[in-house]
């Protein structure tokens, strides 16, 4: 079918110049702000300590490290649960009751998820008490620490429940979208059992078609404020809870500090977007 | 004085030049065929005259060319206010209108008192074969009487110029014909003069009063059917070989 | 997958459950008094929170975040219809898409450290004025991506088609598009004004703890210890969104009988 061709110059894009007044004005000006003063320190003096200080320090490395951590483990584990959730629910995640229930959790934000991890998960919190009535375990010392913890528990478990119903849904779509009832009916016929349709065809395909997905899923965990704030410890702290905390320091001579974060945690999702992007596109 | 009159349009998108100097002229009541590739430059061309596009300088210090219809230069005149409706390959149809709803449209746009407007859908409905599907909308009809929709809701407006773009390309030979057959008798009928861009040989051939040739935005106009026919570049010769080819090996 | 082995009845109820989950556990937590541990279950109510609650600063702090969210929404979906259509039209169309993914290319806390800055010096910081135009880069930018994709060259050709036909520009975008753009419009609106209402970060930084929008006061509770109210004011916090999807859902529905 052959289009009006509507590439065409935009002699004065009018309908562009807001755009650039409130988007790409602002964004850039933050960004290069940060930038700028990551290479200044307090007096205003080009300086690279704070460049120094952030790389040679453990702690700006450890919140990488950490914020890295929590979110390949937030998507490999909400892919894991999506994924089966997924081929097992089928046509019953748009419709029905199921339907309703799995788009419930979307209306819930980073600050109420972390507010109720917090209330089930702390050591006094409802899931502990459950565990002393039921026997499991002696009192509130032998609950599991899972939050404010060494290992993030907390966090990972708040945003994998923020993330799988919404995985689930998407995985429903990409189902259709990636015609997988047809491709499974042919793996069929091509002599492939029920075991084979599953592991060689609808797993890797939703696999595949779920990547740009995950990786936006990746990035928007690196990069959380309210679920680490609350449900964190006080060191390691994940990237952007660690870069609030630096910029509110009372000591000015941190405040370079927290504009290299700002600076090295930009390039490290540029990165990501940009492979993102170029796949859409591709496809 | 021709009714329509292009001179030396130019269109670059970047470093190609989609239209080079195209210059044509088309009387009134007459059908121009333009037959091109695709990429050639039909459409642009169609889209200039029509105010969807501008058309650039020819070279440094030149203007950039000139549409005139009807005595009027349409040089800088919004589309809305050139008289010349532009169809293309898909219908468009308006799908939260019905049939009757869609060949009413430019009347409402262009705010013709409502009994005159009624009148004038009626009697386009009934000549195009469309009253009895008045009430149904775009999904509920073939591929033919979507076109035909989109035939009646450009003439009802009573364009001065009717450029169609390869309007026929979508729908199977059969539909095709029919489609080619109704234009003529419609053209005749309301004395339209057209601009008709199309890659298929044969369909220039019937539609078209006068011929044009498109290729890489060069534009070549013929006086005459035989001399069109005569040229190597427009494939007359070569169809008209491979037809008689087929005969000559029947038993 | 274990999944199959269990019935399908009691599969569905167990996602259900889950799902369900966190709504149960606010709605317990907002009328429970004095749940200590080790009680495993309320041992007494106070239905008399929330009464308490809506009569305080979460009544303002809740108008405000509706005020702020829906003018932040209409302003994005309004930009982006026009910028959507002017970048679908434009060439150079995959740079201006890339200006607009750069605001989440950084994640807003981060972002709002290097706009506070401007926003200080040109005096709006702390204001609610300020918060909002610190939203729209998100919500603005959110729609333009949106609508980039959606005006296709098959909608823009019925924009030219109709000024062809005899009508404005205006007419165009009206008569031709607006009835297809309907709807889009209505997700685009629902979608940045959940932007906007769940803003927390972005807002404490550039609102300077000035502007408490209803995040910011849940947080506060939060930070009070006062589980009972933060449980009232998350309910308040999650009821506009969980209407919002019913609406889009149901939006998305007919939209995909209208078969456009």
């Amino acid at each position: 079918m052959k289009w009006l061709p509507v590439v065409r110059a935009v002699r004065v894009p009018w309908a562009l110049v807001p755009f650039v007044a409130l988007v790409g004005a602002p964004v850039a000006l933050a960004l290069a702000t940060a930038a700028v003063l990551s290479v200044r320190d307090v007096a205003g003096r080009p300086s690279l300590a704070a460049w120094r200080a952030v790389l040679t320090e453990g702690e700006a490395l450890g919140s990488l490290a950490l914020s890295a951590f929590v979110a390949t483990a937030v998507v490999a584990l909400a892919l894991g649960l999506a994924l089966p959730l997924a081929l097992a629910l089928r046509d019953r995640v748009r419709r029905g009751i199921v339907g309703a229930a799995l788009h419930a959790p979307l209306a819930v934000p980073a600050v109420v998820a972390a507010f109720v991890a917090f209330q089930l998960l702390t050591p006094s919190g409802i899931v502990g008490r459950w565990l002393v009535a039921a026997g499991v375990v002696g009192g509130m010392e032998g609950v599991p620490v899972v939050v404010n913890d060494r290992w993030a528990v907390g966090i990972v478990l708040a945003h994998v429940a923020l993330a799988v119903p919404f995985l689930v849904l998407l995985l429903a779509e990409l189902a259709d979208s990636e015609r997988l009832a047809d491709l499974a009916r042919l793996a069929r016929t091509l002599g492939a059992g029920q075991r084979a349709v599953r592991w060689r065809v609808e797993v890797p395909v939703l696999l595949r078609a779920a990547v740009p997905q995950a990786a936006l899923l990746w990035v928007a965990v690196l990069g959380s404020y309210e679920i680490p704030l609350l449900l964190g410890r006080q060191s390691p702290q994940m990237l952007s809870v660690l870069t609030l905390r630096t910029f509110e320091r009372f000591d000015l001579a941190d405040k370079p500090k927290a504009f290299v974060l700002a600076v090295l945690y930009a390039l490290a999702v540029g990165a990501v977007l940009a492979v993102v992007l170029r796949r859409r596109e591709a496809s | 004085m021709s009714f329509l009159s292009v001179t030396g349009l130019t269109r670059r998108f970047g470093a190609e030049r989609v239209l080079d100097g195209a210059t044509l002229a088309v009387d009134e009541g007459e059908t121009l065929a333009v037959l091109g590739r695709s990429g050639s430059g039909k459409t642009t061309l169609l889209r200039i005259v029509a105010g969807l596009d501008t058309a650039d300088p020819g070279g440094p210090g030149q203007a950039a060319g000139s549409v005139v219809l009807a005595g009027r230069a349409l040089d800088g005149l919004p589309p809305e206010a050139r008289g010349a409706v532009y169809l293309s390959q898909e219908p468009l149809l308006f799908p939260h209108l019905d049939v009757r709803g869609n060949v009413g449209f430019g009347l409402r746009v262009q705010g013709v008192p409502r009994a005159e407007a009624d009148a004038r859908v009626d009697a386009m409905l009934r000549e195009l074969d469309l009253a009895p599907h008045a009430a149904k909308r775009a999904d509920q009809l073939s591929g033919g009487q979507r076109q035909r929709v989109a035939f009646g809701r450009a003439l009802a407006v009573r364009p001065r110029l009717l450029l169609l773009d390869e309007p026929f390309g979508a729908l199977d030979a059969g539909t095709r014909t029919q489609m080619q057959g109704l234009f003529q008798r419609v053209a005749r009928a309301h004395g339209i003069t057209a601009l008709f861009v199309t890659h298929d040989l044969k369909e220039a051939l019937v539609v078209g009063d006068r011929f044009a040739r498109i290729d890489a935005g060069r534009l070549v106009t013929y006086a005459t059917r035989a001399a069109f026919a005569a040229d190597a570049a427009t494939g007359v010769a070569d169809e008209v070989a491979f037809w008689t080819s087929l005969g000559e090996d029947a038993p | 997958m274990t999944a199959r082995r269990l019935p399908a009845g009691l599969f569905a109820a167990l996602v259900v459950a889950a799902c369900a989950a966190p709504f149960a556990v606010l709605a317990l937590l907002s009328v429970a008094d004095g749940w200590t541990f080790s009680a495993p279950w309320l041992t007494a109510w106070r239905l008399g929170r929330w009464r308490e609650a809506l009569a305080g600063d979460l009544a303002s702090s809740t108008a405000l975040s509706v005020a702020l969210s829906l003018a932040v929404a209409l302003a994005s979906t309004a930009g982006g219809l026009a910028t959507g259509r002017a970048v679908a039209r434009c060439r150079h169309r995959r740079a201006w898409l890339w200006m607009a993914y750069l605001p989440f290319a950084s994640s807003p806390v981060v972002l709002s450290v290097g706009l506070v800055v401007w926003w200080i010096r040109a005096g709006w910081a702390g204001t609610l004025g300020g918060v909002a135009l610190a939203q729209l880069v998100f919500g603005y930018a959110y729609g333009v991506v949106f609508f980039a994709s959606f005006w296709t060259p098959r909608l823009l050709a019925y924009g030219d088609l109709v000024r062809t036909l005899g009508g404005s520009a205006v007419q165009a975008l009206r008569l031709g598009a607006w009835p297809v753009a309907r709807s889009a419009a209505a997700l685009c609106l629902a979608q940045t004004f959940l932007l906007s209402w769940f803003q927390y970060g972005l807002t404490l930084v550039v609102g300077q703890g000035r502007v408490s929008t209803l995040p910011v006061r849940v947080f506060a509770y939060v930070g009070e210890a006062d589980a009972g109210l933060a449980a009232v004011a998350s309910l308040v916090l999650v009821g506009p969104p969980l209407a919002m999807l019913w609406l889009n859902r149901r939006l998305l529905r007919v939209g995909m009988g209208d078969g456009g």
